[in-house]
């Protein structure tokens, strides 16, 4: 971890960019009709995610993204494992009790795919610092407790000019909510007044995972330029009940964030 | 007339006071289905950043949206704002 609260695995020689033998059996499965073409993969390969934060949602979100061969995954989380994190952050275990989530996480994600790059940042970004990330990024991936974050997260995204995914969850309710900027609504448009932030909320780890895994797949078909991805409309899952919703939004005009695009 | 109502996100227990419809003068409008929706709550309101949607429509939230008359059998889905880590 450096002072600035950073870490990463040592950067490999840039060259030409094509799938290893190790690489093209690791994404078999995942190569071909219905799925991702060899060069959606090595879109892939050349790709950088900011996810922020990763426990309950991003975690499973960040997984998924290494999992799937995201060249580049940069992970922000502050703090340390506590135990209620067990019930839904699936990066950690009882034996990084007390340990720095970011660092512990990380390390994690390279146990999973030694073929990518991992960055582990040990704080939520500033506004500074987001927009810094968002300019070497190919997409955000905004999982933190606050709006006051998702918004810093959509400003920068909208900034920089690259798609952001808002992963959110309550309770067995999941939402999420694809943003391309000067396309479609931003969050901004769709929460203009920042909604109240609630601590302790209640969540039952299977629709944090679910819905971290629709991120990521949101994510992989962005990136990889696979499928249709769902710019531009809500998903709510509705675990209490069982019910799914899809709602196209509404893009603001006098956005303050995107309006001028 | 009669719409349909749902409401997504925080805070079952809203949920569990309001109908699975309503029923509103015929020409109601989205406001008078909100007010109607606020007034079953009894000791709350909907939050200001709540979403509506009308029939899959984005209107706005309940603090800003766009008002239109209702029609017979239409849905409308009051979606709290979730966040969580």
């Amino acid at each position: 971890m450096s002072r600035h609260g950073h870490s990463r695995t040592p950067p490999r020689r840039p060259g030409p960019l094509q799938l290893s033998p190790a690489e093209r059996e690791r994404y078999d499965r995942q190569l071909g009709p219905g799925v991702l073409s060899e060069e959606g993969q090595l879109r892939l390969k050349g790709a950088s995610a900011l996810v922020t934060r990763v426990g309950g949602m991003g975690g499973p979100a960040a997984q998924m993204l290494a999992m799937a061969g995201v060249g580049n995954v940069i992970i922000a989380h502050g703090g340390e494992m506590i135990s209620p994190d067990l019930n839904r952050q699936v990066l950690g275990s009882e034996n990084v009790l007390g340990q720095p989530r970011a660092t512990e996480f990380a390390a994690y994600l390279r146990t999973m795919n030694r073929m990518i790059n991992v960055e582990a940042i040990d704080h939520e970004p500033d506004d500074a610092e987001a927009f810094e990330l968002a300019r070497r990024c190919d997409i955000i991936l905004s999982c933190p407790p606050t709006f006051a974050e998702r918004l810093r997260l959509n400003r920068s995204a909208v900034a920089a000019g690259i798609p952001l995914i808002d992963a959110a969850q309550w309770g067995m309710t999941g939402t999420l909510i694809v943003v391309r900027p000067g396309q479609t609504a931003c969050l901004q448009c769709v929460y203009p007044n920042e909604p109240p932030f609630e601590e302790l909320f209640p969540v039952v780890g299977a629709i944090s995972c679910a819905t971290g895994a629709l991120a990521a797949l949101e994510a992989i078909k962005i990136l990889s330029g696979t499928g249709k991805p769902l710019f531009g409309r809500l998903l709510t899952y509705d675990g209490f009940v069982g019910r799914p919703s899809v709602v196209e939004l509404k893009r603001n005009p006098n956005c303050p964030v995107c309006g001028h695009i | 007339m009669k719409i349909r109502i749902t409401y997504l996100g925080r805070r079952y227990q809203h949920a569990e006071v309001l109908p699975e419809q309503l029923n509103l003068a015929d020409g109601a409008t989205i406001a008078d289905a909100v007010d109607e929706v606020n007034a079953l709550l009894h000791d709350t309101t909907l939050p200001g950043s709540c979403l509506v949607t009308v029939s899959g429509e984005h209107v706005g939230s309940v603090d800003r949206f766009t008002d239109r008359a209702l029609r017979e059998g239409e849905e409308l889905v009051l979606i709290a704002p979730v966040a969580g880590g």
